[in-house]
C-alpha cells in the first residue's frame, strides 16, 4: 500500500467532486457505496492496528480470470509423458518427452510454457487436474454458459456466478453505483459471467482513453429524458441500455485517471492481443482502480484446435504451441509487474477452458471437443508448486473416450470465494447454488476475514445473517466478567452501531435499518483488547 | 400467444415503417409511405417479389484461387468485405435481411477460411437459396468455405474429424438438447469423403464412411445426404429455425406457442420461406403493439438504416466496414460458428458509446469519435442533406410536426409529451417556435441537432 499524504487526500477529495459532477451532469443521481475502499481509508481507519490494516487490506483482493476459450488441450499443456496410452492415442501430435519442460517425474510442461514452469516453481502456480462437471457438455456455447453460470449441465442459469458474488458487495447496482466498477472486461463483449440479477455488474472496454473520448465525445446537444419505464419489450431493452450507458459515463473517468496515474509499464509486454489486455489491466491496478474482478479472454474461439494443432513436421511446434505461448509469456509479464508495483499480495489469477479435448487424436493433426482438463491458478499468494489431484487416466475413459472428472470446476470457484474472497461458506453455498467448500482445494493463502489478539480467548462465535439486511446477530466468547462491547463500522471509520455483550451469552443483536449496503467492520472491545471481523449488508 | 390470422386492416404509417424495418435494411420514410394504406398482406407480398437487380460476384472471385502470400489473402478480404457493403447499402429487397440470418448461422469466417473466393461463393449460396433452408441445408455441407471453416475437408473416414457433424446438429438443425454424443460421432463419419477442388467441395464416396451408422435412432449405412433428410424430418428442426426467424422478425424471446405455430409452417412449406415469411408478417401477431422496437439493431442495421433514412448510401464502403467492426459485427468475420449472438450482446459500455458516437458524427458529415470528414466511395466529402430530409415530410416548417415526424421516421417507439418538448427545445436552441424556418441558413445545424438528440436516445437502437 501506498503511503498516504494530505495532498493525496485533497486529490481523493477533488477526485470524489469531479466524479460526483460528472455523475450527475447527465440529471442521475448516483451514491457511492462503501463496498469498495482504497488505501487512504484502510490507513485512517486502521489507526495503526496492523491487524485491523491487514483485515481491510484482504477486502481488497483482486481476480483476475483468463479464458482460454474455445477448449483448451490439457493433455498437450500438462504433458504426462510417463504414460505410453498418452503417445499411442497420438501418434500424431503427442509431445515427446525431452522435449517438455520438467514439472514432476511423470508430467511435463509444454515447452512454449518456460514462464508459467517458472511460477510454478516458484511457488506462484498451482494445478489442479481434471477439472469438468458431472455429464460434461460438448458444445461450446453450453460448456461456456455452464462454467460462466456455475449451474449444473441440465440447467440453464441466466446469471453469471461472478455477477451474483458482486452482487452481494452491491445490492443495489445499478440504481446505486460504487465509486469504482466492480468488475472490468477489457474487450467489446460483456461476459455471461458478468451478469446479476439486474444486468451487466461491470464494464467491458478496449482500451482506456478511447473509452473515455467515445463516452465524453458526444455532440453539443443536449439529452433526452428516458420514457416511464414500461413493461414492455421495448421498455425492458430501454432500462437494460440506459443502465449500461451510465455506467459506461460513470466509470469512463475513473478508468482514465487510474490509466493515467499507473504511468509507463515496468516490463515488456508480448505483443499478443492477451498480451496488450494483460497491460492494460495491469495499469488499471497499478493506478488504483478498486475492481475486484478482471476478465479477459481470446477474442475467438481460439483453443478450438481440430485440425492442425501443431504442426506435422514438429509437434511443439503450431497452432497450440504459440497461444499457450501466448498465455504463458503474457501472464508472466502481468504477475512481474504486479510485482514490481507492489500489487503482486493483492492479485491472483485464474485460467479456464469450456472442455478438455479428446484422448485419441483425429485424422486432422487436431483433437475433438472433450471434457476434463487442468487448470491454473497463479499470483504470489497462490498455495504454489502444488499439483491436485492424480495424473491423467488415460486408461479408464467415459464411453466417447474422454477422461473422467478428478475436481468440479466448482469446486475450485468455491477456493475463489472462500479462500481469496474471505467469503463465509453459506455465502459461497448460495453463490454457486450448492455446497462445494468440501471439495474446494487449498489454492490461495486466505483471506483474513477475522482478526484478534491470540491471548485472550475472546472472539467471533458465529455472526448471521451475513450478508444480512434488517439485523444481525452476534455471538462472542469473552471472559465472563469482561466489559464487552461491539461496534460497527463503515469502511470510512465511521461508527453507526454500539452495543454491549451480554457476558454470560456472548449474544448481541444490531438492528441495521437505515444503513446502506456494502462491507462494516465489528469491532469487539473486551477489556482491554480489541478484535474486529467484517460483516456485509445488503439491500 | 401468437395469432398468425391475417390482419386485414390497411397499414398506417407506424405500421408501414414497422413492416419495413422489420423485412428490410432501409426502412426509409419514402419506402414506408409507399405501401401506407395497402393490406399487409399484399405490402408484404410485393416486397417479397419486387423484381431485383442481379448480384455479380467479384471477377476475381469466379477464377481458381491463387493466393500467394498473407498480403494478397488480406487484400481480397477487404475487397471480399467491401463487395458486399456494396449491395446492402444499395439494394432494398428483404432478402437481404435474411442472407444476414444464413450467414450467422451457418457461419464462416474469411480468416479460417482464408481464400475469399469460397466466401464469396458460399455467401453466393445462401443468397441464391435464401428462401429455402432445405435446400441450403443439403448445399452447406459440401460448400468449400464450410469445409474448411470446420474440417470436412480434413476429416478421413476411420479417423472422422467430429467439428462438422456438431455444428450440423447444434447449431445449423435441431439445437442443443435434440441429439447424443453419438449422433455427432456417427454423423462425423456419414460427412467423410469430401475434399476441395478449385472453387467447389467435391464428393468422393470412394473416400467416404459407408458404413452402417445410427443416427438419431435410425440405422442405415447413411451418407451424407441421409443425415440432412433425417435431421430435418425431425420434429426439432422445424422449431429451432422457427425460433430463428421468430428472432429475427418479431422478438428476442418467441413464446413456444409463437415457435410451435411457426415450425408448423415450416413443416407445411417444406422449409420454403417465402410462404412462411407471408403469413407471419402479415398476421395480427405481428403487428402487435407491444412488439414494436422489440429487437436490437445489429450494427448492420443500426448503420445501413441510418444512412438510408439521411439518403447517405453512397457512403465509403470501406467505413461501413470499420464501424461494423468497432460494433462487433466485422462483415464476414463472425467471433464464434454460432455467428454473432445478437440482441443484448450487442450492447455493452463499449458498444453503446460507440453507437451514439457514430449517429451523431454521422449526421454531422464525420467519421466516429475524430474529426475527419466521411467521405462517399469516390472519396469525396459526404455530407447527409439534413434539409431534404427534414423537407420529405409534410408541414416541415411546423416546429412541432417536424419534430413528431422525424421521431417516427427514426424511433420505433412513439416518444413521450416530455421527450417531445425537450427534443423540441433541442432543435431550437433557443429560438422560439414561431421562428422555426426549414430554409433559412440557421436551420441546418438545428435541424442536425434533432437527429442527433434523437440518435444518442437509447430508443434509436430498437427496431
Amino acid at each position: 500500500m501506498n503511503k498516504s499524504t494530505p495532498k493525496d487526500q485533497v486529490n481523493a477529495t477533488v477526485d470524489r467532486r469531479s466524479f460526483l459532477r460528472t455523475a450527475t451532469r447527465g440529471g442521475l443521481a448516483v451514491a457511492t457505496l462503501p463496498a469498495l475502499i482504497d488505501s487512504f481509508s484502510v490507513q485512517a481507519l486502521a489507526g495503526g492496528d496492523p491487524r485491523l490494516q491487514q483485515l481491510l487490506e484482504d477486502q481488497d483482493r483482486i481476480l483476475v480470470l483468463v479464458q482460454m476459450a474455445g477448449g483448451n488441450d490439457g493433455l498437450n499443456t500438462v504433458i504426462p509423458h510417463s504414460d505410453p496410452l498418452y503417445y499411442e492415442r497420438r501418434p500424431t501430435i503427442a509431445i515427446a518427452k525431452n522435449k517438455t519442460l520438467r514439472l514432476t517425474d511423470t508430467l511435463g510442461w509444454h515447452p512454449a510454457m518456460a514462464g508459467f514452469r517458472s511460477m510454478y516453481d516458484e511457488g506462484k502456480l498451482a494445478i489442479v487436474q481434471g477439472v469438468t462437471y458431472p455429464n460434461p457438455d460438448r458444445s461450446h456455447f453450453r460448456g461456456t454458459d455452464i462454467w460462466l453460470t456455475a449451474t449444473d449441465a441440465d440447467v440453464f442459469g441466466s446469471t453469471g456466478w461472478v455477477g451474483r458474488y458482486l452482487n452481494t458487495l452491491a445490492p443495489s447496482y445499478p440504481t446505486e453505483l460504487p465509486a469504482h466498477p466492480l468488475a472490468v472486461q477489457i474487450g467489446n463483449a460483456t461476459s455471461l459471467a458478468l451478469l446479476g440479477s439486474a444486468g451487466p455488474m461491470g464494464i467491458s472496454f478496449r482500451d482506456p482513453d478511447e473509452f473515455y473520448r467515445l463516452v465524453n465525445g458526444g455532440g453539443g446537444s443536449g439529452d433526452v429524458p428516458s420514457s416511464e419505464q414500461s413493461d414492455t419489450p421495448a421498455g425492458r431493452e430501454i432500462a437494460f441500455m440506459r443502465n449500461i450507458a451510465r455506467s459506461a459515463d460513470v466509470y469512463a473517468n475513473v478508468v482514465k485517471q487510474a490509466n493515467d496515474k499507473s504511468g509507463a509499464s515496468s516490463v515488456q509486454f508480448p505483443a499478443s492481443d492477451i498480451g496488450a489486455k494483460l497491460k492494460v489491466v495491469s495499469q488499471l491496478i497499478a493506478g488504483g482502480l478498486r475492481s475486484r474482478i478482471y476478465l479477459i479472454s481470446w477474442a475467438n474461439n481460439n483453443f478450438d484446435t481440430h485440425a492442425s494443432q501443431t504442426s506435422t513436421d514438429d509437434p511443439t511446434l503450431g497452432l497450440h504451441a504459440n497461444l499457450l505461448r501466448e498465455l504463458s509469456e503474457a501472464v508472466t509479464a502481468f504477475m512481474q509487474e504486479m510485482k514490481n508495483r507492489g500489487q503482486a499480495d493483492r492479485v491472483a489469477g485464474m485460467t479456464f477452458s469450456e472442455f478438455g479435448r479428446r484422448v485419441h487424436e483425429n485424422g486432422s493433426v487436431g483433437t475433438d471437443h472433450g471434457t476434463a482438463a487442468p487448470l491454473f491458478v497463479f499470483g504470489a499468494q497462490v498455495e504454489g508448486g502444488r499439483i491436485h489431484g492424480a495424473n491423467p487416466d488415460l486408461v479408464n475413459l467415459d464411453p466417447i473416450g474422454d477422461l473422467l472428472m478428478q475436481h468440479d470446476y466448482r469446486d475450485v470457484y468455491a477456493s475463489v470465494l472462500l479462500q481469496w474472497f474471505g467469503v463465509q461458506t453459506g455465502t459461497a453455498q448460495q453463490l454457486l447454488l450448492r455446497d462445494f467448500s468440501q471439495g474446494a482445494p487449498a489454492l490461495f493463502k486466505k483471506a483474513t476475514t477475522t482478526v484478534d489478539d491470540a491471548s485472550t480467548r475472546q472472539a467471533f462465535v458465529r455472526i448471521g445473517p451475513n450478508p444480512a439486511t434488517d439485523f444481525v446477530v452476534v455471538q462472542v466468547q469473552v471472559d465472563a466478567n469482561a466489559d464487552a462491547w461491539l461496534a460497527l463500522s463503515d469502511l470510512r471509520g465511521v461508527q453507526h452501531r454500539i452495543a454491549p455483550v451480554e457476558s454470560w451469552t456472548g449474544v448481541c443483536r444490531f438492528d441495521l435499518l437505515g444503513l446502506p449496503a456494502g462491507t462494516y467492520v465489528l469491532t469487539l472491545h473486551a477489556g482491554r483488547s480489541i478484535t474486529h471481523t467484517t460483516i456485509q449488508i445488503a439491500r | 400467444m401468437a395469432d398468425l390470422r391475417e390482419r386485414t386492416s390497411p397499414l398506417t404509417l407506424d405500421e408501414a415503417f414497422h413492416l419495413m424495418r422489420r423485412m428490410t435494411l432501409q426502412p426509409t420514410y419514402a419506402r414506408a409511405m409507399s405501401i401506407v394504406g395497402k393490406l399487409p398482406s399484399e405490402a408484404v407480398a410485393a416486397l417479397l417479389d419486387a423484381p431485383e437487380t442481379p448480384f455479380a460476384s467479384p471477377e476475381w472471385a469466379t477464377k481458381t484461387p491463387n493466393i500467394t502470400d498473407f498480403n494478397e489473402a488480406y487484400r481480397l478480404f477487404v475487397e471480399l468485405q467491401n463487395w458486399w457493403i456494396g449491395r446492402v447499402l444499395t439494394a432494398t429487397s428483404p432478402r437481404e435481411r435474411l442472407v444476414m440470418l444464413w450467414h450467422s448461422t451457418f457461419t464462416s469466417d474469411y480468416l479460417n477460411v482464408y481464400v475469399s473466393h469460397w466466401m464469396v461463393a458460399q455467401h453466393q449460396m445462401l443468397r441464391t437459396n435464401a428462401y429455402d433452408y432445405s435446400e441450403i441445408s443439403r448445399r452447406i455441407v459440401g460448400d468449400a468455405a464450410m469445409l474448411r471453416y470446420l474440417n470436412g475437408d480434413q476429416s478421413i473416414k476411420g479417423r472422422a474429424n467430429e467439428n462438422f457433424a456438431r455444428e450440423w446438429f447444434e447449431l445449423f438443425s435441431l439445437g442443443i438438447g435434440n441429439y447424443t454424443e453419438s449422433d455427432v460421432l456417427e454423423a462425423a463419419r456419414a460427412f467423410t469423403g469430401w475434399r476441395i477442388t478449385g472453387l467447389v467441395g467435391s464428393y468422393n464416396r470412394q473416400l467416404a464412411d459407408l458404413g452402417e451408422k445410427t443416427i438419431l435412432g435410425q440405422t442405415g449405412t447413411w451418407e451424407w445426404k441421409d443425415v440432412i433428410d433425417i435431421t430435418l424430418r425431425q420434429p426439432a428442426c422445424a422449431r429451432f429455425i422457427a425460433r430463428k426467424l421468430l428472432r429475427t422478425y418479431v422478438e428476442h424471446e418467441p413464446s413456444t406457442e409463437a415457435i410451435e405455430a411457426v415450425a408448423s409452417l415450416l413443416r407445411g412449406s417444406e422449409y420454403k420461406i417465402r410462404p412462411v415469411l407471408q403469413t407471419l408478417l402479415s398476421s395480427e401477431y405481428f403487428f402487435t403493439p407491444n412488439l414494436r422496437g422489440a429487437l436490437i439493431k445489429s450494427p448492420l442495421e443500426l448503420v445501413v438504416g441510418l444512412a438510408s433514412a439521411l439518403n447517405a448510401t453512397s457512403v465509403s464502403r470501406q467505413y461501413v466496414s470499420q464501424v461494423m467492426t468497432r460494433l462487433t459485427q466485422e462483415p464476414f468475420y463472425p467471433p464464434t460458428v454460432e455467428g454473432w449472438k445478437g440482441h443484448h450482446a450487442w450492447i455493452t459500455s463499449s458498444t453503446f458509446p460507440q453507437r451514439q458516437r457514430f449517429g451523431e458524427s454521422f449526421v454531422d458529415g464525420r467519421q466516429i469519435g475524430s474529426s475527419s470528414k466521411l467521405t462517399d466511395d469516390a472519396g469525396g466529402a459526404l455530407i447527409p442533406n439534413v434539409i431534404a430530409f427534414f423537407k420529405q415530410f409534410p408541414d416541415s416548417n411546423d416546429a412541432d410536426k417536424i419534430v413528431s415526424n422525424v421521431a417516427q421516421a427514426l424511433l420505433a417507439v412513439p416518444i413521450t409529451k416530455e421527450q417531445h418538448d425537450v427534443l423540441l427545445e433541442i432543435m431550437l436552441a433557443g429560438a422560439q417556435k414561431y421562428e422555426w424556418d426549414v430554409d433559412s441558413a440557421a436551420a441546418v445545424q438545428r435541424a442536425r441537432f434533432l437527429i442527433q438528440a434523437i440518435v444518442r436516445m437509447p430508443e434509436f437502437q430498437l427496431m
